[in-house]
C-alpha cells in the first residue's frame, strides 16, 4: 500500500464541556478524492483546522507526506477555508503574490504562473484591479487561483461549494478533475450529501466528533445495500408482501422497493417474484449516501442518535 | 530570517504606505506646522502695505520724533506692525479737519488717525480713530511707540541730555539659560518648552493613531474573512507580529517625515528669513539624543497598546463591539495628561518621577520629562525596563487571545469568555 498522504491518529479536541472531536482517525490514500461528511456541527472544521495546524489538539497526531506533520510540510498543501475572504484593497496581482509567498515561493516564479492562471480563469484583464472592483463570481475565482497557485500536492477543501454561484461550481469541479487527473490528492468536507456522491471515492462520515463510516465509496454501498432491491413490473405489487420471502414491500406506479427476509438469497426472491409478477427489471437497490449515513449512525451510536442525526441532515 | 514574517510585515507596510490617505497626513501636519509660523506675517504684510496712519501734531514736536522712531525702531519688533505715517498739518478748523479724516477712513483711503494735541498730552490722552481699533498688536506698538517719544520729550523739557535719557530709560530682559546634565542649552525658554509640547503631542497622537490602526486591521481581515487563510500558512503570533511591526514601521516613516521637516522648519536662519522672524527669537533644537529616546518611546508605547489592541480587534466582530474596550485603553492613553502641567512645572518632583516610572504612562511622561529636563540615568533605565517588561507581557497575553479570537465569527464574547480563551493551551 502507496504512503498515506494524509492520515489523522486520533484526534480529540474539546471547546470547555464540549466535546468537538472525539478521536477521528483516518487515511487518504494518494489520489483519491476524499470526502469528509457530515452534519453542520459533526466537528468537519474543527478536524480540518487541527490538521492545517490552525488549532492545536487536544490529543493525537495528523502526519502528513509519511511524515509526522512539520510546518514546513503545509506549504504543499493548499487550504481553501471555510470562512474565506481576500484583503479588498489590494490588487488582484498583489494578492496572489501574497498568498504564492506565504506558501514559500518566490516572487520570480509566483508571476509567471499567476498570469497563466488568470488568464484560464478569465480573468487575464483584471490583474490590475483591486478586488473590491470585482464582483462576486470574479473574487470567487481569485480565492480559488489563490488556492492552486502554488501547485499543492493535497487540496483541502472546507465546504467549497458553499456561497459558489453556479458557473463557479462547474469551474471548481474541473479544476478538481484535473487536479486528480494530475495525481493529486483532494480532501473536502460538505454537508450535502448529493455532492459528495459525485465527486468522491472515499468518504469518511462524521458524527458528533466521531468517524463512524469510513471507506471506498462503491465497496461501502455494495455493504450497505444489504437485502434491499428495487423492482420495476406490471401486476399487482402491493400483493408481494404475502410472499414468505419478503419482509417489506414499498409499493409505487409500477416499481416497488422491496425488503427481503435475512437470509433469502438474490435468485431465490427473484424465482418468487416472477411466478407472481410481470418482472421488467430487478437489481439490488444501492442505498444513497444519506441512508448509508442513517445507517452508519444507527449502528455505532444507537436508535435515538440515529434520529437525531438523519433530522440534522438538511432537505 | 523568516521569510513568511516579512513578507506579513511588507504588506502591513506596503498597503498602508501606498495610499493617498497616508501621504496627504503626512504632509499636512508640516504644511501646517509651517503655515502657521510663516501666514500670520505673510498676510499682515503682503495683503496691505501696512497700517496707514494720519498723524494731525499740533505741537510740531512729536510727530517727526515718531516718524524718526518708526524708521530706526520698527524693524526689531517685526513687521507685525507696519505702519504708514503720514503727517499732516493742522487746519484751523479742528472739528472739520477730523470729520474730513473720519470720512478718509470709511473710503478706505487711510486706516487710522492720530491726533496730537497739547491738551491730549496734559492728560495723558491722545485721539485715535480707526477703521478697527481690535488690532491689538499693532495698537500696542503704537502706543508703546508714542508713549517713548512723548516720556523722551518731558525728560529733555524737564532738563535732562538726550544721550543720557537712552541710556536712564532702557529696560532689561533676561537671558534664558536652561541648566542640564547635558549641558547648558542657551536660551530654549519658550521654544524649549513648545518643543517639550509638541513632542509629548504627537507621541499621544501617534500611539492612539497607529494603535487604532492596528485594531482596525485586525477587525478587516476578520470582516474580509481572509484571515484563517492567514494563518493556515503562518502562525497566528507570526501575523500579529507581522502587523505590529508593519504598522510600527508605517508610525515610524511618518514619524520621521514628521521630525525631519521640524528639523528642517527649525533650522537657524530659515525661519527668520521666511517669516521675518526678530533674529532674537531662539528656536528649539532637536538633538540626536532627544530623537533616539523619542523613537524608543513611541516604539515601547506603540507595542504596548498596539499589542492590546490586537487583542481587542480579535475579540470582537466590528469596530461598534470593540469601541467600548478600545475607550478602556484610551483612559490610559489620555491620563497622562491630567499631570502633564504638574510635570512641565516641576521635572524632578516626587509626583513627576511616580507617575513616569508607571510602565502604563511612562512612554508619555518619560518622554516629556526628557524633553524638558534630562532625568538621572536610574530613572531612565528603570522606566525603560519596566515598560519593556510589561510590553513582553502584553504581547504574551495578547498573542494567545488573539490566536483564538481571530477564528471566533458571530456573536460577541463576553470578558469571561475572552479570559478563558486566554488559559487555552
Amino acid at each position: 500500500m502507496p504512503t498515506p498522504t494524509l492520515e489523522l491518529r486520533a484526534l480529540r479536541k474539546a471547546f470547555g464541556k464540549f466535546q468537538a472531536v472525539d478521536g477521528v482517525s483516518l487515511t487518504v490514500p494518494p489520489g483519491t478524492v476524499f470526502g469528509l461528511l457530515g452534519p453542520n456541527g459533526a466537528g468537519k472544521t474543527t478536524t480540518i483546522r487541527m490538521l492545517m495546524d490552525i488549532i492545536g489538539p487536544d490529543s493525537g497526531e495528523v502526519w502528513l507526506f509519511g511524515n509526522r506533520r512539520r510546518r514546513k510540510d503545509l506549504d504543499r498543501v493548499g487550504y481553501l477555508p471555510e470562512e474565506r475572504g481576500l484583503y479588498r484593497k489590494m490588487t488582484v496581482s498583489e494578492q496572489l503574490l501574497f498568498l504564492g509567498q506565504l506558501h514559500g515561493r518566490g516572487r520570480r516564479e509566483l508571476e509567471p504562473r499567476i498570469e497563466e492562471w488568470l488568464g484560464k480563469v478569465g480573468l487575464g484583464d483584471r490583474a490590475r484591479a483591486k478586488v473590491e472592483e470585482l464582483s462576486k463570481g470574479m473574487q470567487q475565482k481569485v480565492q480559488l487561483v489563490g488556492t492552486l497557485l502554488h501547485d499543492p500536492e493535497l487540496l483541502i477543501l472546507d465546504e467549497p461549494f458553499s456561497g459558489l454561484d453556479p458557473i463557479n461550481q462547474g469551474l471548481f469541479k474541473d479544476l478538481l478533475a484535473a487536479h486528480k487527473e494530475a495525481g493529486r490528492t483532494v480532501l473536502f468536507s460538505t454537508h450535502v450529501m448529493e455532492q459528495a456522491e459525485k465527486l468522491c471515492d472515499h468518504i469518511a462520515l462524521i458524527a458528533r466528533g466521531r468517524v463512524v463510516l469510513e471507506g471506498q465509496l462503491a465497496e461501502l454501498k455494495r455493504r450497505m445495500s444489504g437485502n434491499s432491491y428495487r423492482l420495476v413490473a406490471r401486476g399487482d405489487l402491493a400483493a408481494l408482501a404475502e410472499l414468505p420471502e419478503v419482509e417489506e414491500v414499498l409499493a409505487g406506479d409500477g416499481a416497488a422497493r422491496l425488503l427481503a427476509r435475512p437470509g433469502v438469497e438474490a435468485s431465490q426472491l427473484l424465482r418468487q417474484l416472477v411466478s407472481r409478477v410481470a418482472v421488467e427489471e430487478f437489481r439490488s437497490a444501492e442505498p444513497d449516501l444519506e441512508e448509508i449515513f442513517v445507517k452508519a449512525v444507527h449502528e455505532a451510536m444507537g436508535e435515538d442518535a440515529a434520529r437525531a442525526a438523519a433530522e440534522e441532515i438538511p432537505a | 530570517m523568516n521569510v513568511k514574517l516579512l513578507t506579513i510585515t511588507r504588506r502591513e507596510y506596503l498597503s498602508r504606505v501606498k495610499t493617498k490617505a497616508f501621504w496627504i497626513g503626512t504632509v499636512a501636519l508640516p504644511l501646517l506646522m509651517a503655515a502657521w509660523m510663516v501666514l500670520p506675517t505673510l498676510i499682515m504684510s503682503r495683503a496691505r502695505g501696512g497700517l496707514v496712519l494720519v498723524v494731525v501734531d499740533e505741537t510740531g514736536t512729536v510727530a517727526p520724533a515718531l516718524a524718526r522712531e518708526l524708521e530706526e525702531g520698527l524693524p526689531r519688533q517685526g513687521r507685525q506692525a507696519n505702519l504708514d505715517l503720514e503727517v499732516v498739518a493742522p487746519a484751523a478748523d479742528v472739528a472739520a479737519q477730523q470729520e474730513e479724516l473720519d470720512r478718509r477712513i470709511l473710503a478706505d483711503q487711510i486706516d487710522a488717525w492720530l491726533w496730537v494735541s497739547q491738551q491730549g498730552l496734559d492728560e495723558n490722552r491722545l485721539e485715535y480713530h480707526g477703521q478697527t481699533v481690535t488690532n491689538l498688536l499693532t495698537l500696542e506698538v503704537l502706543e508703546r511707540l508714542v508713549s517713548r517719544v512723548v516720556r523722551q520729550q518731558r525728560l529733555v523739557a524737564a532738563g535732562y541730555d538726550p544721550q543720557q535719557i537712552e541710556q536712564l530709560v532702557t529696560g532689561v530682559s533676561l537671558h534664558k539659560v536652561q541648566v542640564s546634565e547635558a549641558g547648558a542649552r542657551a536660551d530654549q525658554g519658550l521654544g524649549g518648552l513648545a518643543l517639550a509640547i509638541g513632542l509629548f503631542t504627537i507621541l499621544y497622537m501617534a500611539i492612539m493613531i497607529y494603535g487604532n490602526m492596528v485594531m482596525h486591521g485586525v477587525l478587516e481581515e476578520k470582516a474580509n474573512r481572509v484571515v484563517e487563510l492567514v494563518v493556515s500558512t503562518v502562525q497566528p503570533w507570526e501575523l500579529m507580529a507581522g502587523k505590529l511591526l508593519g504598522i510600527g514601521a508605517v508610525a515610524l516613516t511618518q514619524i520621521g517625515i514628521w521630525l525631519g521637516s521640524a528639523a528642517v522648519l527649525t533650522a537657524p536662519g530659515l525661519m527668520t528669513a521666511l517669516a521675518a522672524m526678530p533674529e532674537d527669537v531662539p528656536l528649539p533644537t532637536l538633538s540626536p539624543v532627544l530623537v533616539l529616546h523619542f523613537l524608543a518611546h513611541f516604539l515601547l508605547g506603540f507595542t504596548l497598546y498596539a499589542s492590546f489592541y490586537a487583542l481587542i480587534g480579535a475579540a470582537f466582530n466590528n469596530p461598534q463591539e470593540a469601541q467600548q474596550l478600545a475607550g478602556f485603553g484610551v483612559i490610559f492613553l489620555v491620563a497622562p495628561w491630567m499631570v502633564f502641567m504638574p510635570v512641565l512645572n516641576d521635572p524632578d518632583g516626587t509626583l513627576a518621577v511616580v507617575s513616569s516610572l508607571i510602565p502604563l504612562f511612562t512612554p508619555l511622561l518619560m518622554m516629556l520629562r526628557i524633553a524638558v529636563k534630562m532625568p538621572p540615568a536610574w530613572q531612565l533605565a528603570l522606566g525603560y525596563g519596566l515598560t519593556l517588561a510589561l510590553d513582553l507581557f502584553m504581547i504574551w497575553v495578547c498573542a494567545r487571545v488573539y490566536r483564538v479570537g481571530i477564528l471566533m465569527y458571530g456573536k460577541r464574547p463576553t470578558l469571561r469568555e475572552i479570559w478563558r480563551w486566554m488559559r487555552y493551551a
